[in-house]
């Protein structure tokens, strides 16, 4: 049965058997690679997205469950032509970025917290990671960038 | 996805052994990684009533589809169900907390590090059940006891916790888990604490619950019995844990043996007691 999900701000329609995750119907059926699957059982964050403005694990989201809700993945940060959103600018800024693997989860997952606390604290930061798992263990970086978006800066992102 | 409860049971109840009702799916999507093949689901994320969340006088009412961030952001500014704000607010990570159900996490028969358990023996909750036949409450003990042989058809609706811990009294609470990392994983053990003092600052009433450390959460009434008509005090509770701790047959697994989960209950239970004390 088709199923019509709002991605990125676009109407799509998927043809996927109802418990296929997310995340694969992301990648495969939309070319959206953008999304990670590492994992695959909730633990390593690689394939965070937003559903409905919260962050959730792609890979255990049955397609099912996100009919008729609003998806945004990494490619909604900065889309075609566009500039880094603040948040990917401080990451680049900050040299925050080394396999990249994590990045994808780690933008949303900090996306989804300065759209409701634009000046976070650094313990704020660090909880809204706990799910993203970063292998080349470049937290102090990835933490540091994110706490450089003062107040004004953040609003941008959620802007 | 059921439009109603009625539909989800009527469903499920055609369905029979082949069918399995479906919230937020966070442990369905994983059977296949545990050798299970997956089975029939009625979604249950689409209806309403699933969904409230009510605190009330008496009772505080859960829906089945109420996901354990929206059960912690609820229950923030209530210190008698801190237990329950804490098991919510602090299980596993931020994305799966948005996700994972109230439901599912006491559905998952053998998810036994599930943090919700104990919070809810420890604060007395009951379950609402839904059947072909009707409705029923049950003490939470009582579900766990049965919940992997329920006829087909029936439906957790909701959790009711009530309220206040004891009567006429100020009730605290207090959930304390150890996770091998400081924070996104799975207790090793759990520690789920409910108190209530007299006018002299005696416990009246102490319920105390065990998670993870066995294949299902239970009631500590032995160490409950030692802490109740005296003053909450950490290092005597320890003390009385670590006495008592035998008469639990404690689960192996690769992220802790079952001696280590014996071993720092004492410690859990002297942080449960001060964390209580610390909000009293």
């Amino acid at each position: 049965m088709p199923l019509e999900i709002v991605v990125n701000g676009e109407a799509r329609t998927v043809a996927a058997d109802p418990m296929t995750p997310l995340a694969e119907v992301l990648r495969d059926s939309l070319s959206l690679t953008g999304t990670k699957l590492a994992c695959e059982e909730g633990f390593c964050g690689s394939c965070t997205v937003l559903l409905d403005d919260r962050p959730a694990m792609a890979c255990l989201i049955p397609v099912a469950l996100a009919a008729g809700r609003r998806v945004r993945t990494v490619e909604s940060l900065a889309p075609a032509d566009a500039a880094l959103s603040p948040l990917q600018a401080a990451m680049e800024s900050h040299d925050a970025v080394q396999c990249g693997m994590c990045f994808p989860g780690m933008l949303m997952s900090l996306t989804a917290l300065f759209e409701r606390q634009p000046a976070p604290s650094r313990a704020e930061i660090l909880a809204a990671l706990d799910g993203n798992i970063c292998r080349c263990t470049g937290y102090e970086r990835i933490v540091e960038a994110a706490l450089s978006l003062g107040g004004e800066t953040a609003a941008e992102i959620s802007a | 996805m059921a439009a109603s409860l009625a539909d989800a049971v009527a469903a499920l109840a055609e369905r029979g052994a082949e069918g399995a009702p479906l919230a937020g799916a966070t442990w369905i999507m994983r059977a296949p990684l545990r050798g299970e093949a997956h089975l029939a689901y009625v979604g249950l994320s689409g209806i309403p009533a699933l969904r409230a969340l009510s605190i009330g006088e008496t009772e505080i009412g859960i829906g089945a589809c109420v996901s354990h961030a929206h059960l912690a952001r609820a229950l923030a500014a209530l210190p008698e169900a801190r237990a329950l704000a804490e098991a919510a607010g602090r299980s596993a990570n931020p994305a799966i907390r948005e996700v994972a159900t109230v439901g599912g996490n006491l559905c998952s028969a053998a998810f036994a590090a599930a943090d919700l358990v104990p919070a809810l023996l420890c604060l007395d909750a009951a379950v609402e059940l839904a059947a072909p036949g009707g409705t029923a409450r049950l003490p939470l003990a009582d579900f766990l006891a049965q919940r992997d042989r329920l006829p087909p058809g029936t439906v957790l609706a909701r959790a009711i916790v009530p309220r206040p811990i004891a009567p006429g009294a100020t009730g605290r609470s207090a959930h304390i888990r150890l996770p091998l990392r400081a924070a996104g994983d799975y207790p090793a053990a759990i520690v789920s604490l409910a108190v209530a003092l007299d006018g002299d600052g005696r416990v009246a009433t102490a319920r105390l619950a065990v998670g993870s450390v066995e294949p299902v959460a239970r009631r500590w009434t032995a160490l409950e019995e030692r802490l109740a008509g005296r003053p909450l005090d950490p290092d005597r509770a320890a003390g009385a844990a670590a006495d008592l701790a035998g008469a639990f047959r404690p689960r192996e697994g690769i992220e802790a043996s079952g001696a280590y989960r014996l071993r720092v209950l004492p410690a859990l239970v002297r942080r449960a007691v001060a964390a209580v004390q610390a909000s009293s």
